[in-house]
Order: structure tokens, then sequence, then C-alpha cells
């Protein structure tokens, strides 16, 4: 049996900032199927306007930029067959490029020749500039391509999320990212391209494609994967409008943007999710008691403690735990100048659950009761940290009395 | 909440001043000057931070003279900052001083959230110490290369060279730009620079818009986010405002 995907879900919400300065949104998204029952893909994109006052029209540059991506992928759609795998990936990384950046070129400028303030003054597509992120997802493979720092990550079937495209530019230039603007920035498409195919065995569970709105309002990579894992139990545009504002406002203020496929055979996962979010653990617990929702709706122990809890989220999650504990490191340092703070974090472990953790293996980990790579990952990281030279730990000057 | 297991943040902001208090910093009351003028910034570079809220505004303070030093060390909040005088005595170790932000802008204990940093150099002299040691130290450093970096150049002794060092080249064709040194000669001028920094920079480094890599569109202001003008009544560096004191 193919794989199934369910109808893809969209939103972009606008920035608590911009909102403030009485400035538009300058993201858009997009989700939709696209093609005939025997040629169906789901399309998935986000884009990102740059904002500030030499991208002034960038809000239009957004809303051009996914419908330029979905004018190119149906135009794609009709020529090829979807089961033409490399072919794909040829138009993921070249052709698709090409012809989204020519049709978006061509929409805003014939924008510009629209606009008021424009007054006769040379057209420049750099007014206009936004990222694009785009994910084509059939029932054998996925894929995704674009320009610009938006986020891709995968569920996968194990509940694990995974970071699958990220940009990653060269010296790290603050708040830098490439652009559709960029007529010469192609290799840049290619670079973010690719294409990967699946069964209904190990179909990831989800796709969530982001602006880089969502994941720098996480205070850390960890957050993020985590956040993503949970909007996929936001069932409705209106729950996951919610959310966003929710993300803008306590986050970095940016406008922010998803769109998200899930794996009909996730619907489970989904739905159980959604069920431990909302209902009162005494329900879900009488609920599972009397076997009503399925072998899939295991209750949440209400007994585990906030150490036990990361210990089973780190667990479920193994890609994470050295993600974790790597943010970690000039915790374990300090640990070792300072013994005596572990115990701190020990008796509070609801305020710092993971730092409770590294607190309480600073002697080994033979007492933890967690899975192997925690253990060993725990390990690695205090024998790391007695590797390092340990530094006094840094305190004020105390300044002269006047 | 809709994510309780997530923890959402605003993206912290560190701001950090680099003081000479050096021995001629106690002549002719540049010394208090300086107090007076980054106490009297406090309210509005507060008030700036309540405005953007995604912004958690964090200031440090490294004082350097015989050696370095954080005279304030934990990154504190604006908002709850209480000023204690700098005081003047000894040689110029702005070497020092710079490797001291150098490891303080490692990662961690910097975050990989953090907005820009802004670091604001104040001197009226030339450095003692191997400053181009500590130069390259700061600039091997990520987070000092995506930095805001201002200096202020106190009296005609100050060594601009070194201060465009710390900024980085000077933009083609010199002209107004706060990427040359700013020069204060009296009390009232360093005033209004300490003021432009805790308050428009701050400002602008709180909601940095993207900016397109590889354009070069940083332009004549070289900086990772778009500086603001200089004050009106400042827009030469050089030009400075009120009588020559310094």
């Amino acid at each position: 049996m193919k794989p199934a995907w369910q109808s893809a879900l969209h939103c972009s919400v606008i920035g608590a900032a911009h909102q403030r300065q009485g400035k538009p949104c300058q993201d858009a998204s997009m989700s939709c199927s696209l093609g005939s029952a025997q040629q169906q893909l789901q399309l998935l994109a986000v884009a990102d306007g740059h904002g500030g006052s030499r991208y002034w029209l960038s809000d239009i540059g957004s809303r051009e930029a996914c419908r330029a991506a979905r004018a190119a992928v149906e135009a794609a759609l009709r020529q090829h067959p979807l089961k033409d795998q490399e072919q794909w990936l040829r138009q993921l990384q070249t052709e698709l490029p090409e012809a989204i950046q020519q049709r978006w070129l061509d929409a805003v400028q014939r924008d510009w020749q629209q606009q008021p303030d424009a007054q006769g003054a040379p057209f420049s597509s750099a007014v206009y500039g936004c990222t694009l992120g785009l994910v084509l997802i059939t029932t054998q493979w996925w894929g995704c391509t674009g320009i610009g720092d938006w986020d891709l990550v995968s569920l996968e079937p194990g509940g694990e999320a995974c970071l699958r495209s990220q940009e990653t530019l060269e010296g790290g230039a603050a708040e830098a990212t490439t652009s559709l603007c960029q007529a010469d920035a192609l290799s840049a498409w290619s670079e973010r391209a690719q294409l990967q195919r699946f069964s209904a065995a190990d179909a990831p569970a989800a796709l969530v494609l982001s602006t880089d709105g969502i994941r720098k309002s996480c205070a850390t990579d960890a957050d993020f994967l985590q956040l993503s894992r949970e909007l996929i139990a936001l069932t409705s545009t209106t729950e996951l409008e919610r959310g966003l504002r929710e993300i803008t406002a306590q986050g970095s203020g940016d406008d922010v943007s998803v769109a998200i496929g899930i794996y009909q055979g996730a619907t489970s996962a989904r739905g159980r999710s959604a069920l431990r979010r909302w209902l009162p653990p005494a329900v879900v617990l009488g609920l599972s008691a009397a076997g009503a929702l399925g072998w899939w709706l295991w209750p949440r122990p209400p007994e585990l403690s906030p150490l036990q809890r990361q210990v089973a989220e780190l667990c479920q999650a193994p890609a994470q735990i050295d993600l974790s504990l790597s943010q970690r490191q000039g915790q374990f340092a300090q640990l070792l100048r300072q013994p005596t703070a572990a115990q701190a974090l020990i008796n509070e472990p609801e305020r710092d659950p993971l730092g409770a953790l590294i607190a309480a293996t600073a002697n080994g980990t033979s007492a933890l009761e967690a899975c192997t790579p925690l253990k060993q990952a725990l390990n690695a990281h205090w024998q790391a940290a007695r590797k390092t030279p340990l530094q006094p730990p840094r305190s004020p000057q105390t300044p002269a009395q006047p | 909440m809709p994510f309780p297991n997530v923890r959402l943040s605003n993206r912290p902001l560190h701001f950090i001043y680099l003081c000479d208090c050096s021995g001629s910093m106690a002549a002719q009351g540049k010394m208090q000057a300086l107090n007076q003028a980054i106490r009297q910034s406090l309210p509005g570079m507060a008030e700036v931070a309540d405005q953007n809220p995604e912004a958690r505004v964090l200031v440090r303070a490294v004082r350097f003279a015989d050696g370095a030093a954080w005279h304030l060390a934990e990154p504190t909040p604006v908002q709850q900052l209480k000023w204690r005088d700098l005081e003047a005595g000894g040689i110029t170790a702005m070497g020092e001083a710079l490797e001291l932000v150098a490891a303080a802008l490692q990662s961690p204990p910097m975050e990989e959230r953090a907005l820009p940093p802004v670091l604001v150099l104040i001197s009226d002299g030339q450095p003692t110490d191997d400053f181009d040691a500590g130069l390259s130290r700061l600039m091997r450093e990520p987070w000092a290369q995506k930095a805001v970096r201002l200096a202020i150049a106190m009296g005609h002794d100050a060594d601009l060279e070194v201060l465009q060092q710390f900024i980085g080249p000077e933009p083609a064709g010199g002209g107004k730009s706060p990427r040359r040194p700013l020069q204060a000669s009296n009390a009232t001028t360093l005033a209004q620079y300490i003021q432009w920094a805790s308050t428009a920079v701050v400002g602008a480094a709180s909601m940095p818009a993207s900016r397109v890599s590889g354009s070069g569109e940083s332009g004549e202001s070289g900086s990772n986010i778009p500086l603001p003008d200089l004050p009106p009544t400042l827009l030469d560096p050089t030009d400075d405002v009120g009588p020559l004191v310094w």
C-alpha cells in the first residue's frame, strides 16, 4: 500500500514587533495538493520578506515567491512523471530554482509598474527581497529546495525530530541570509536540494517547514525540535495561528510561518499528542484503563519526576541527546569548579531538569535509570569537561572605594 | 500555554562597555564625565529595551588600566542596572580588555540565539600592552565578528588608529559615519555619543532586519546591523560640539 498524506496546513502570523511598528506581515506560506489522482503531490512553501527600509516591498515579494513556486511546480508536474525520481532531483537542484526565480522576477517587475511610490524609478528586485523554502511530498518520496534561512524538520516514525535542512553561511554573518533577489545565487538552491525516498514502513510522520522566526523564538535547537513535534498536534489553521501568535509574542517578535505535511499513518500519533495535551491526566488515565482508545493512547505516568521526564524525553529522541548536552558544556565545567552547585540544581529539578540531570551524574551514571545512549553521552561529556583545564570562576572587579 | 515542553525565549542583546581607566582619565574630569554619561544614559536605554521586549538587553562593563577586569561581570538587565563609578589610575591595558571580552563572547556562555552584541570601546590614550594580540584574539570569536563595534575617543590624545582597527575598516571616502571613531572633546559631546549608542544603536540591534548575504549592502555602515544616523548635531564625528576641553 502506498503511503498517503493528509491535506497539509500552513499559516503565517505577523510578528509582535512588526505589529507594534505598524508594518505588514512580510512572511507568506502555502500548502496545496497539485496534479491528478495518478500524479499528485503536496506542496508546502514558506517565504520570509527581509523587512527593513531597503526591502520595503518584501511582503509582496514573499507572496509572489509562494505563487511562483506553485506555478513552477505545476508546470513541472505536467511534464515529468513523479516516479522519475532522478528527473525530480534535477528539478529540485536546478530546473525549479531557475523557473521559480524567473517567474518571481516577472511578477515583481509587473508589480513595480503598479507601485504608486515607484514614480518612474528604475526597477530593482532587491526591494522585494525574500527567502523561499519549498517541500514536495509524493506517495514515494519527498524533496525540498529553496534559498535563505528557512528550516525543515522531519518527525520520524519513532517520534524523533530531525533537522533536515538549514542554511549554513560561511562566517555566520549576523542576520544575513541568501535571497531570491540574488540572481547569481542559484548554487545556494542546489545546496539545499534533496530528495528522500520512503516506503509505508519508514515514511516520516510529518514534515514541518518554517521561517527563521520560529527557530529564533526557541531557547535552543532542542527546543526547536520539540516545538516542531508539538506543532503537528495543532489540528486546524485556527489552532496553528493561535500557536504561532504565542511563539512570536514570547519569542523573537519576528513574523512566523509554518507549513506542515502529515502522513496519514501518523493520524493516531497526532491525535494522541493532542489528547495528551488537552485532556487532564486523570481523564487520559481513565480512558486508557478502559482501553477505549486502543493501544496507542498510553497515559503519561503522573508520578514521573521532572528529572525522570527529562530522561524519558531524551531517550525517546536520541538525536537530541548530544545536541542538548553540547549546549551545557559550560555547566559541566562549572559543576567541576563548584561541586556544591550541584545540590541546588538537584533540589529544584523543575527549574532546570537537564541541569539537574547533569548535576545528578557528576559521580557517574551507574545509578541512573536511563537508556544506554544517554548514559554514554553523559559520561562522555563529563570526561571531556574533566580533560579541559579548570578556569577559576570570573568575579567582578571590586571597585576601589571612593 | 500551548507548548508546555518548549522554552520560548526572547533574544539576549549583550551590550558591553570597554572603559579606559588609565591615569590620564583623571585629568580634566574625564572619568567623572564618563561615569556621568553612562549613568545618565541608563533610563533611555531601559526605555528602548522596554519598547523592544523581543530583545533582552544585558549590560556588562570592562575596565582597563594596569590590567583589565570586569567592572560589571554579570550580564545585567538594563532596567536593574545601578552604575558604580569607575576610577582612574594606571596605564592602558586595552589589549587585555579585548581578550577578556573575547572570552565572554565564546559560545557558550553566549547563547546560540543571541542578537549581535554591541561593543563600545571608550579611550583617551594609546594602548600600553599588546593591542594587536588582543584584537586578534577578539576577532577570532564569531560573536565578535558579528558584533556592532563602536569606539569613542575622549580628547585629542586618543589613538584613533587603534580605535579604527577595533571598529573595522573605515568606509571608503571617509565622510560622516559612525564607522569612524567618534571624537568627544567635552562632557556634552561624550554624553550625546553614549546616549546615541545606548538608545539608537540598541534599538536598531534589538530588531534587526535580515541582510542579504554577500550583497555588500552594509555599505558605508560596514556593520552587521544597519547603524542609525548619528545625532543631528554630530553628523560628522570629527565636528565636535561645544568647547574643546580635552
